[in-house]
């Protein structure tokens, strides 16, 4: 069974008058522990692929299934709780609680998985380590750099062992340097502790990073390299 | 807890709207809980100006007095009954009623004539320390009387002048003497400011030729006693005894003091409807400059319940915080609202419903009239949260995310 699945998916948006096709029968799988980058022109259905994928819309036709849930099928409380337990997120412009600091962010979600309090602390300080945050757990996002922000994102992202981490753009926002150090980090979680990424990405970076790369183009798979 | 931290912090990214709208909520609450206490302030002293001075909490005639108030009318063992009475709890005193002529010099009107048990009346009425000139009735000097203030005016009658009294005594025979003017009363009440001669029981009796039995007998009970089950232990007292509470005697001020409590609340609607228009901006703003972040938050898995949570522990927040600085604002105003008061002396003293009420005008704090501004002002809030606090919770994380 495929972690995530795209079975004949579209998605259609309105604008005014005008009909905009994102995707035109998408059929895609992803595997547990894949490292996957999805690419392809402005307009190809990548972000929207991801949207779908992170229960954050509805497809217009097709199925859309995590863990071989059916997305469609699931009540609003169901798929608030299943972003919450089953996929983390990252976004291109961090998207942190700016009331909270980079520690409270971290920890966020898995408190409100009512995860104890000692055990969250034990799990975001190590992870903090590992992404090298320490000693930056007070600080607050507008007293953090566009790479440490991002850090933290993906931080909050782990932290509560998602079955999928959806990423998109994460590199957009941070200089080359960072942006390496943020994909060299990712890759080692990758490695190590098995987690799934899919990125949307128009960065070179990150293709050469991926060691699944998918091209969209007008919705549809065009392209599917593994390495 | 960690909802409470996030709308604790919230507040304070735009601290002056919060402060603002705090500033708000403070005012109108002060406002509310000084305008309820001194309604209500009004309002007992309006009861105590009618229950103390002249009415009574209950009063007990013989049947069909009521209705043909005739001097041979009597509760025939007044005795017996007031220590029945007063073995119930309740003090009580008995007052003789009737009418005549009363003239000084050239000037005459007619007067109600009010034989009164000097002693015990001072148990169950104040209308003995509301003298403007002279002094009460003192059994020891029976041809003192004490006249209505507007009937001491209309017949030109001041202190020390000789009254003379004309009716018609309980046997047939003429009833006349003389009396003296011992002091003139303050403002009372209509009825008794316009024609009420007050002389002691024996000059009454003396007077009326009536030897026994009484008109009517005033009761007061302990405060907080209930005086419908009052009225009905004296009626059990004995047959032919008419009871009836100061709210049946005067239905129009028990009406008054309802409706006038119905208007507190009216007015305190009308107050916090501004505040609650306040607020619902402050937090509809709030809302739509941190769409965006509502989207995230819903991504990332907080659920519509915690996102609306948010919204309303940030308006329950401020609710609190105006609460806690508007009662203690409010604590000094009602101390000297409640002890010194608004002197209304300078207009003559206030009527209303044909009582006169005190020269100076205090507020009465308890906790039900700090209670209910308090109340009435979470309501609103509440109510006014509800709309922006739905509308972060319900609308979709991708729509929120997208919002500019």
């Amino acid at each position: 069974m495929s972690l995530l699945r795209f079975s004949s998916v579209t998605k259609v948006y309105t604008q005014g008058q005008v009909q905009v096709h994102a995707l035109r029968g998408l059929d895609l799988q992803i595997e547990a522990g894949e490292f996957t980058a999805l690419v392809g022109p402005s307009g190809s259905g990548k972000t929207t692929a991801l949207n779908l994928a992170g229960a954050l819309d509805h497809p217009s036709s097709g199925t859309v299934a995590l863990e071989g849930r059916d997305l469609g099928g699931l009540s609003r409380r169901e798929l608030s709780h299943l972003r919450r337990d089953r996929i983390g997120f990252v976004f291109q412009a961090y998207n942190l609680i700016p009331v909270l600091t980079a520690y409270e962010n971290a920890e966020s979600v898995l408190a409100l998985q009512g995860v104890p309090e000692g055990q969250r602390r034990e799990r975001v300080l190590a992870l903090f380590q590992e992404l090298g945050l320490g000693g930056l757990e007070h600080r607050r996002p507008d007293q953090l750099s566009g790479g440490q922000q991002q850090r933290v994102a993906i931080a909050r992202a782990i932290a509560a062992r998602p079955a999928i981490v959806l990423a998109d753009e994460p590199t957009a926002n941070v200089d080359s340097e960072t942006a390496e150090k943020l994909l060299d980090l990712m890759q080692r979680l990758n490695q190590e502790r098995g987690v799934t990424f899919l990125f949307s990405t128009h960065d070179a970076r990150v293709v050469d990073h991926a060691r699944r790369v998918v091209k969209l183009v007008d919705g549809r798979v065009a392209e599917d390299l593994r390495r | 807890m960690q909802i409470l931290r996030m709308a604790w912090r919230n507040l304070w990214r735009n601290g002056r709207r919060s402060a603002v709208t705090v500033a708000a909520m403070t005012f109108a609450l002060w406002v509310m809980i000084l305008y309820t206490g001194l309604v209500e302030g009004m309002l007992v002293d309006m009861v105590d100006q009618a229950v103390d001075l002249e009415v009574g909490e209950l009063q007990v005639v013989a049947a069909g007095y009521r209705d043909d108030p005739s001097l041979h009318r009597v509760v025939a063992d007044p005795a017996a009954l007031l220590t029945g009475i007063e073995g119930l709890g309740y003090a009580a005193a008995p007052r003789l009623l009737g009418g005549g002529l009363g003239a000084v010099g050239q000037e005459s009107a007619g007067v109600q004539l009010v034989g009164v048990d000097v002693e015990r009346d001072a148990t169950v009425t104040r209308i003995h320390q509301r003298l403007d000139q002279g002094a009460w009735l003192d059994p020891a000097d029976p041809r003192g009387v004490v006249l209505g203030k507007r009937l001491a005016r209309s017949l030109g009658a001041q202190v020390g002048a000789e009254l003379l009294i004309l009716s018609q005594g309980a046997d047939g025979s003429i009833a006349n003497d003389l009396f003296t003017v011992r002091g003139v009363l303050a403002g009372v009440g209509d009825g008794v400011d316009r024609g009420t001669v007050f002389l002691t029981e024996d000059a009454f009796r003396a007077l009326m030729v009536l030897p026994a039995g009484a008109h009517r007998l005033t009761v007061r009970v302990p405060e907080g006693s209930d005086l419908d089950q009052a009225r009905a232990r004296i009626e059990a007292l004995g047959p032919g005894l008419e009871v009836r509470t100061w709210r049946q005697l005067l239905p129009t001020l028990s009406t008054m003091i309802e409706s006038t409590r119905g208007l507190i609340q009216v007015v305190a609607f009308i107050v916090y409807l501004a505040i609650a228009i306040l607020v619902l901006n402050a937090m509809l703003m709030a809302v739509f400059e941190r769409i965006r972040e509502f989207g995230v938050m819903k991504a990332i898995g907080y659920g519509p319940g915690t996102v609306f949570s948010l919204i309303a522990v940030e308006s329950a927040l401020q609710a609190l915080l105006a609460t806690g600085i508007g009662v203690l604002l409010a604590l000094p105003a009602m101390a000297w609202l409640s002890r010194v008061g608004i002197d209304v002396g300078a207009l003559g003293g206030m009527q209303m419903m044909g009582m006169s009420m005190m020269q100076r005008w205090t507020g009465r704090f308890t906790v039900s009239t700090v209670q209910g501004p308090v109340l009435i002002l979470w309501g609103m809030v509440a109510l006014a949260v509800l709309w922006p606090a739905l509308k972060a919770a319900r609308i979709p994380p991708i729509e929120a995310m997208r919002a500019r």
